[in-house]
């Protein structure tokens, strides 16, 4: 009995090997390529300084620890705006959930696009976008800054609420159907059960982000502590901003241990 | 006949009783809260209703119809350009990065649990916890004005956001498959390679495709703070009052997310 | 008369599959009629174009002198609510507890304010209790719907279905989501209430020995078709294996 001879790899034909490697380095040529183009050309090198330079300057951001009373005030009003912009985000995604649940909308071809479009309008816009709107319109303020987030998770909480409606289990809204109860009461009995679980972890979630995104609204006058960072920022007081991140960065986290500890009681 | 149903009933009223004061109180909790709200923040509640009508007109008048034709000029091309590359090199680098730190930070795996993971967890925390923009601000402090802040933002950002993503997936896997390879006394990277990675392959990569589409929708704002990108005309548009063309920037904003999200989507589902 | 009387009843699914083909069923009063079928034979069909939670294509549906089929939407939703429904999958609401599944069961008649704050009233909540207690689940009613077994949720179903006070019961295959020994205690359970209450029970069933043992009549349906309709107690052992031969 004679082994057979292995000629080539056996556990990938040559050809396939060799297409496989032309791949990468025609993607990795073309990387280098974007990344010369983008940034090489882009940058003022000689501005930039030695790495020496680049260090110094960022040990210039350790943290000033006596300026962090300070910053408690505008991490609160950061933390306010952003738990009313997701409460109001979650009250306004109800109806549009409504509108964008294929299964319920009233009219099809009316109300269903509608909906959609708005979740689509809401998602793609950046929230600073929508935070030099309403600023535009309605002056400095947490205020336009709570609507501008308020506008910015609409989108978010509709979509998941409209797709966790389309996928109901039909079995329920049968049997409420059968005792011969009004739509509304098919709705509230049939459908919200199951999509309510859905609905707070979404919100529990949204309202994390938001404290992020609450925290750069005040760059454009959207209250909160963004105007206090871009404030040290243009006094090249790096020190303070430093503080600022280490406030911001801690409120993160604590918030995301508490909605944490909340998703998993409620669910 | 007092039957067993009578007292159940009576105790299921009681409980019931207790059950709707907690739910007042709470809803009592919560309007205090609102006042106390609009208070602390000097929220003109008096004049929200009023806002809806300057808010349409500004709409209305000064920002439509946007202005296209300063949206079709080359610089403005070119900065499109500039952005779709900095958040495709940015979330590239952020991933090559990531991918071994979600490695570090998942319990089940993680090489040396005692200092590798706190480690990788702490990294990856900071850089989700400070958002993108901010990031970006301080980078362009350190690096200068242009795309290289930009990129090196995207790319804190892609560690923060893919870095969650990834080690969850990790930690999730099964860990008999694993153990099949440490058996064989391998070391611990070829324990992940062969042993880790096949099984989250599939979703990682789903994962590498919607943290590209996420950094792309911050990387149109970043020029905002002059770190590369479109943001920047937005900002130059809009510090001299010329509503129509900063509208025209906002409007290829959003029809760029709308096309990354649809790309990313479709990406996503024909790989499964 | 009957109390409900189906005549000519049809049904072809948009699919092109035609489900039931000109159905004609007599229900007395205080009768058990079981409708026994292959799957596809068309018992679900039939059971839920009744109460039209799938709208039939032709023939009326004759209840206590009032055809079904003929009804707008409000007036159907009040005949409803006289029809109590069992399902083959139970289909309670997951997060709700017992006693609020059973209570659902008069959503039909609860004004809205008390269904959005489930603020039933105390004659509701009491015979809900008194129900849950005679379908043997008094010890589970704060449990979620969903921490039960598949025996206790069908006796839940039964509750609810009670709880319409209905004038007759619509039974679509109650066991085939159980085991059989479970199965025959539910079966045992509806033959009783059924009984008790005084009302006609229409049951769809797959198992021949579940027919003979709780009806008072079998009708058998094979593709769409009635094939046999008699007393159980003088039915034909030729008559049931006609059921389960391939359409020759």
């Amino acid at each position: 009995m004679s082994t057979p001879a292995i000629v080539g790899n056996p556990l990938r034909e040559p050809r396939i090997i060799l297409r496989r490697y032309t791949i990468i380095a025609i993607a990795i040529a073309a990387v280098l390529a974007l990344g010369k183009y983008t940034i090489v050309e882009e940058t003022d090198w000689e501005r930039m300084g030695s790495a020496a330079e680049i260090a110094s300057t960022t040990l210039d951001f350790l943290p000033d620890l006596a300026f962090f009373p300070e910053t408690f005030l505008p991490l609160l009003e950061t933390l306010l705006i952003a738990l009313w912009g997701t409460t109001l985000a979650v009250i306004m995604a109800i109806p549009v959930a409504y509108l964008a649940a294929r299964n319920i909308t009233p009219h099809p071809w009316i109300t269903y696009p509608l909906g959609r479009g708005l979740i689509v309008l809401s998602r793609s816009t950046h929230e600073i976008i929508f935070a030099l709107l309403f600023v535009s319109a309605v002056g400095l303020g947490p205020l336009p800054g709570i609507m501008a987030l308020a506008v910015r998770s609409v989108g978010f909480m509709a979509k998941t609420t409209a797709e966790a409606i389309e996928n109901v289990s039909p079995g329920p809204i049968e049997a409420i159907r059968a005792t011969g109860a009004r739509p509304v009461m098919v709705f509230l009995y049939g459908v919200v059960p199951q999509v309510f679980p859905i609905f707070v972890g979404n919100a529990i979630f949204q309202l994390d982000i938001n404290i992020r995104r609450a925290s750069i609204l005040g760059l454009v006058g959207g209250g909160g502590i963004g105007y206090m960072f871009a404030e040290v920022m243009q006094n090249l007081r790096y020190d303070r901003a430093g503080t600022i991140v280490v406030g911001i960065t801690t409120m993160v986290i604590l918030g995301e241990f508490i909605s944490n500890r909340i998703r998993n009681r409620i669910i | 006949m007092r039957s067993q149903t009578t007292e159940i009933y009576e105790g299921y009223l009681s409980n019931r009783r207790g059950a709707q004061m907690w739910k007042f109180v709470a809803l009592l909790a919560f309007l205090v809260f609102a006042v106390w709200s609009i208070d602390v923040l000097k929220i003109p509640i008096e004049r929200v209703l009023g806002m809806f009508g300057p808010l349409w007109r500004m709409v209305s008048e000064r920002l439509m119809p946007p202005d296209l034709a300063y949206v079709a000029q080359p610089k403005i091309l070119r900065s499109i350009v500039e952005t779709i590359g900095m958040s495709v090199l940015g979330s590239l680098v952020g991933i090559l990065i990531v991918m071994p730190l979600a490695w570090f930070a998942a319990w089940n795996v993680s090489p040396a649990r005692f200092i590798l993971y706190p480690l990788a967890r702490i990294i990856i925390v900071i850089a989700r916890g400070v958002p993108t923009l901010m990031w970006a601000m301080l980078l362009v402090a350190i690096f200068g004005f242009g795309p290289l802040a930009g990129t090196l933002a995207l790319m804190t950002a892609t560690i923060g956001f893919a870095g969650k993503l990834l080690a969850e997936q990790v930690e999730a896997i099964d860990m008999n498959r694993v153990d099949a390879i440490r058996a064989t006394g391998a070391n611990e990277v070829l324990v992940f390679f062969y042993g880790v990675l096949p099984q989250v392959w599939a979703s990682w990569v789903g994962i590498i495709i919607y943290n590209w589409d996420a950094q792309f929708r911050g990387s149109t704002i970043l020029g905002f703070v002059g770190a590369g990108g479109l943001g920047l005309y937005l900002r130059e548009q809009l510090s001299v009052l010329e509503y129509h063309t900063a509208m025209g920037v906002i409007t290829v904003v959003i029809v760029l997310v709308i096309l990354s999200e649809t790309i990313s989507h479709y990406l996503r589902h024909r790989l499964y | 008369m009957a109390l409900l009387e189906v005549v000519g009843l049809s049904k072809t699914y948009p699919t092109g599959e035609a489900a039931l083909k000109s159905v004609d069923i007599a229900v007395d009063a205080e009768e058990i009629v079981a409708i026994l079928g292959l799957s596809g034979s068309g018992k679900s069909t039939l059971l839920r174009c009744i109460n039209r939670l799938v709208e039939p294509d032709g023939g009326s549906v004759v209840f206590d002198g009032t055809d079904i089929t003929k009804l707008d939407k409000p007036a159907l939703r009040k005949a409803r609510r006289h029809m109590g429904m069992i399902f083959q999958e139970f289909n309670l609401i997951d997060r709700l507890t017992v006693l609020e599944n059973v209570l659902s069961g008069a959503l039909g008649v609860t004004r809205t304010w008390r269904g959005v704050f489930r603020a039933f009233k105390n004659a509701d909540i009491q015979r809900a209790l008194e129900l849950c207690e005679r379908v043997g689940i008094t010890d589970q009613i704060r449990k979620r719907a969903d921490q039960l077994s598949g025996g206790q949720r069908q006796r839940v179903g039964i509750a609810r279905a009670l709880m319409q006070q209905p004038r007759i019961l619509l039974v679509d295959e109650p066991t085939s989501s159980l085991d059989p020994k479970i199965g025959r205690e539910v079966m045992d359970l509806l033959q009783s209430v059924a009984k008790e209450a005084k009302v006609p029970m229409l049951v769809s069933v797959h198992d021949v020995i579940l027919a003979r043992n709780y009806s008072d009549r079998i009708v058998g349906l094979q593709n769409g078709m009635k094939i046999f309709d008699e007393r159980t107690a003088s039915v034909e052992a030729e008559s049931l294996d006609r059921i389960y031969n391939i359409a020759s």
